[in-house]
């Protein structure tokens, strides 16, 4: 079954997704993104990528998904720069699931 | 009349020879000591007597008499409130004649004082016509109990004299003219103890008896003249559960046998009970209880017995019409009685060593509990609800007493020893237990509470069983890895499971939980789910309402503790849950940036 992807967060870091073809979604502040993420979930997206900057804002929403098959989310830096969030949980995620930290 | 000659001696069953007068069933002194004993099988002119008191010390040669009568009992006023042996001798009294704390052998006294006079109402006039269990008098037994006095058994006539008086009960309190002449009756009545009484008709039993018990009402109701059975292990709270119905069920009379079992007990009982005020009338509960001890130190042959002298006495206040419970705490050990008889009158032994005829018998007992419409030409309506505790050995309830029990009751409230380690107590297992009379009761309590009762049980039943296979999930993989819906299940039905189900005997307040007061507990807490799950579909997250609501759900913890006269401001909770929720909502999580 095919999946959607989808890129949530602020309308200048998100935009240029649209030529890859991904579904974009702009989110001025938190509460939107967590009610777009939550929707998304029920609509059969398989990947949500999201900027950090707006994840550090709603943990909450993004640790409810983690132990979820889909969506998957995955932290991406917006046109400031990177937070570092994302690789983190990357590096987090392979130490969970190998033992150590390989990277 | 002519003597036999004991032959033989084994434990409490002596064999007399030269009894061919006698019949079975018959009632027989034993011995110099004269011990009481009864025919229970005939071989020509042997017959086979057990013996309701210690048969140490006898020897073959002694005589043997038989009183050709039946073992009855007695049945008039001064019943209630006492405590009696396997064969209603009262304790008491025994204990006063013989100056011992234990049962001294072949000590002759009348199960009911013939010195106190009681007053006594006529409420027929001379010359009205009566027949069998017509009442033609009360006496004021105790406090809560009018002893109905009724025409005995196979008398019909005209009541040629009878006055308001004080009489004892050898005193001619009546007298009726009958076709065979006249007839002169007192207070007094005896019935043997092993045929049930007659009635006019049975009914389905239909009405709830409600014992307080949240788990028992809710879950597994019992109704009235219904039969119930209670097994489970050691230590899982038998007698406890017991206690609890004979000091809450709202009937009017409470028969309680503790049949081999601790004496200990049975003291709990006297200790507890005077203290105690039943909640529906108001009174001291001893004031409509009588107790039926054979401790197991007391001899084996009248525990067999105990147990039919406690129906029949049940059987006789539902003639007058009314509502009786028999509590018999334990049938096991009954049971065992009857394969120790059996053992030794070397019959062939069935399951484990228990008589072929073992489910005959407790079928015998549990079929004379019923709601019935008893003799008499006002149709009373009386019932008897028959609750028996069975201790299956190693709480393995595949044993023969458990399987025959099962057989015949409707009801079966398994106490679960794990359940008990964890200390939820009452000890019931809400998904072994079982009802048959669930939906009688649940249209009788939809009646009654204007409200959708039996689909609130349904609700929580299903909630209940739904966590069951959610835990096995959560055993394997963890309780993150259930979706936030599993999740809420699991927080409601904990708090089904310690918040409802729990209880405990021994708090003032959370001991009884009358109807009402159920009901609103049950609605608390299908309210919460009913709101969060809603809150869940409006986007809400699973941890903010766990988060947002746990001083509510601490109220609704509390809820059982909050005494029967402030049951407003436990429905008062239900609107906070109403109100915290729909902020919770609102909020949408965003509290923390807010």
């Amino acid at each position: 079954m095919a999946h959607k992807i989808a890129v949530v967060g602020d309308k200048d870091s998100v935009l240029p997704f649209k030529i890859l073809g991904f579904n974009v979604f702009a989110a001025a502040n938190s509460q939107i993104a967590r009610e777009t993420i939550d929707s998304l979930a029920e609509r059969n997206y398989g990947v949500i990528y999201l900027t950090e900057a707006m994840a550090k804002e709603i943990p909450d929403t993004i640790k409810r998904y983690d132990a979820e098959v889909q969506p998957a989310i995955i932290l991406i830096p917006n046109h400031k720069g990177s937070l570092n969030i994302g690789k983190g949980r990357i590096q987090e995620n392979v130490e969970k699931a190998v033992g150590q930290n390989i990277l | 009349m002519k003597k036999g000659k004991i032959v033989k001696v084994s434990g409490p069953l002596v064999m007399a020879a030269g009894m061919e007068h006698a019949n079975i069933q018959d009632l027989c002194y034993v011995g110099d000591m004269r011990l009481v004993g009864e025919i229970i099988e005939m071989r020509n002119d042997v017959a086979s007597i057990q013996v309701y008191e210690e048969t140490s010390g006898m020897g073959p040669g002694e005589p043997v008499e038989t009183t050709g009568e039946a073992l009855s009992v007695e049945l008039g006023p001064g019943i209630v409130s006492q405590m009696f042996d396997g064969i209603q001798r009262p304790l008491d009294t025994f204990k006063a004649k013989t100056e011992s704390n234990y049962l001294v052998r072949g000590v002759n006294i009348t199960a009911l004082d013939r010195e106190r006079k009681w007053d006594f109402t006529a409420t027929k006039a001379p010359g009205d016509y009566v027949e069998t269990g017509d009442i033609v008098g009360t006496v004021q037994e105790t406090k809560v109990i009018e002893h109905r006095v009724m025409v005995p058994h196979g008398v019909k006539g005209t009541l040629k004299t009878i006055t308001d008086g004080a009489y004892a009960l050898d005193d001619i309190a009546f007298t009726i003219e009958t076709d065979n002449g006249l007839k002169e009756l007192t207070l007094l009545q005896r019935w043997p103890v092993r045929r049930g009484r007659p009635f006019k008709k049975k009914l389905n039993p239909d009405k709830p008896m409600l014992t307080g018990q949240r788990v028992i009402d809710t879950f597994f109701p019992i109704t009235k003249g219904g039969a119930a059975a209670v097994p489970g292990p050691f230590g899982a709270g038998k007698t406890v559960v017991q206690h609890q119905i004979a000091k809450f069920s709202d009937v009017d009379l409470v028969v309680y046998v503790g049949c081999g079992e601790r004496g200990n007990e049975m003291t709990d009982v006297l200790n507890e009970f005077p203290e105690l005020i039943d909640p529906n009338t108001g009174e001291s509960l001893m004031e409509r209880t009588i107790l039926i001890a054979n401790t197991s130190n007391m001899p084996v042959a009248a525990r067999e017995a105990s147990i039919y002298t406690g129906i029949t006495i049940a059987e006789y206040f539902r003639d007058m019409g009314y509502n009786v419970a028999i509590m018999a705490d334990s049938t096991s050990r009954w049971a065992e009685a009857l394969r120790e008889m059996s053992g030794r009158l070397e019959e062939m032994p069935g399951d484990e060593g228990y008589p072929a005829y073992l489910g005959s018998r407790i079928a015998e007992y549990y079929e004379r509990a019923g709601r019935t419409i008893t003799l008499g030409s006002d149709d009373r309506e009386g019932s008897i609800t028959a609750i028996g505790a069975v201790s299956p050995p190693g709480g393995d309830t595949s044993e023969p007493v458990t399987q025959n029990t099962l057989r015949v009751v409707k009801v079966y409230w398994a106490l679960d020893s794990s359940l008990a380690q964890r200390r939820h107590f009452p000890s019931v297992n809400w998904l072994t237990s079982y009802s048959l009379y669930l939906s009688e009761v649940g249209t009788f309590m939809n009646d009654e509470l204007k409200e959708d009762w039996s689909g609130m049980v349904q609700r929580s039943m299903t909630i209940l069983q739904e966590e069951a296979e959610l835990q096995e999930i959560v055993r394997l993989v963890g309780i993150e890895s259930l979706s936030e819906k599993d999740r809420l299940t699991m927080v409601i039905a904990q708090s089904l499971r310690e918040d409802y189900l729990q209880q405990n005997a021994f708090d003032e307040v959370d001991t009884y939980t009358s109807r009402e007061k159920q009901y609103i507990i049950l609605d608390l807490i299908l309210s919460y789910e009913a709101e969060g799950r809603e809150a869940m579909r409006l986007g809400a997250y699973f941890k903010e309402i766990i988060d947002g609501t746990e001083a509510l759900r601490d109220k609704i913890a509390r809820a059982k503790f909050i005494s029967e006269d402030n049951l407003a401001d436990i429905k008062a909770i239900k609107q906070e849950i109403k109100a915290r929720i729909h902020e919770i909502v609102a909020e949408g999580g965003m509290t923390k940036n807010a």
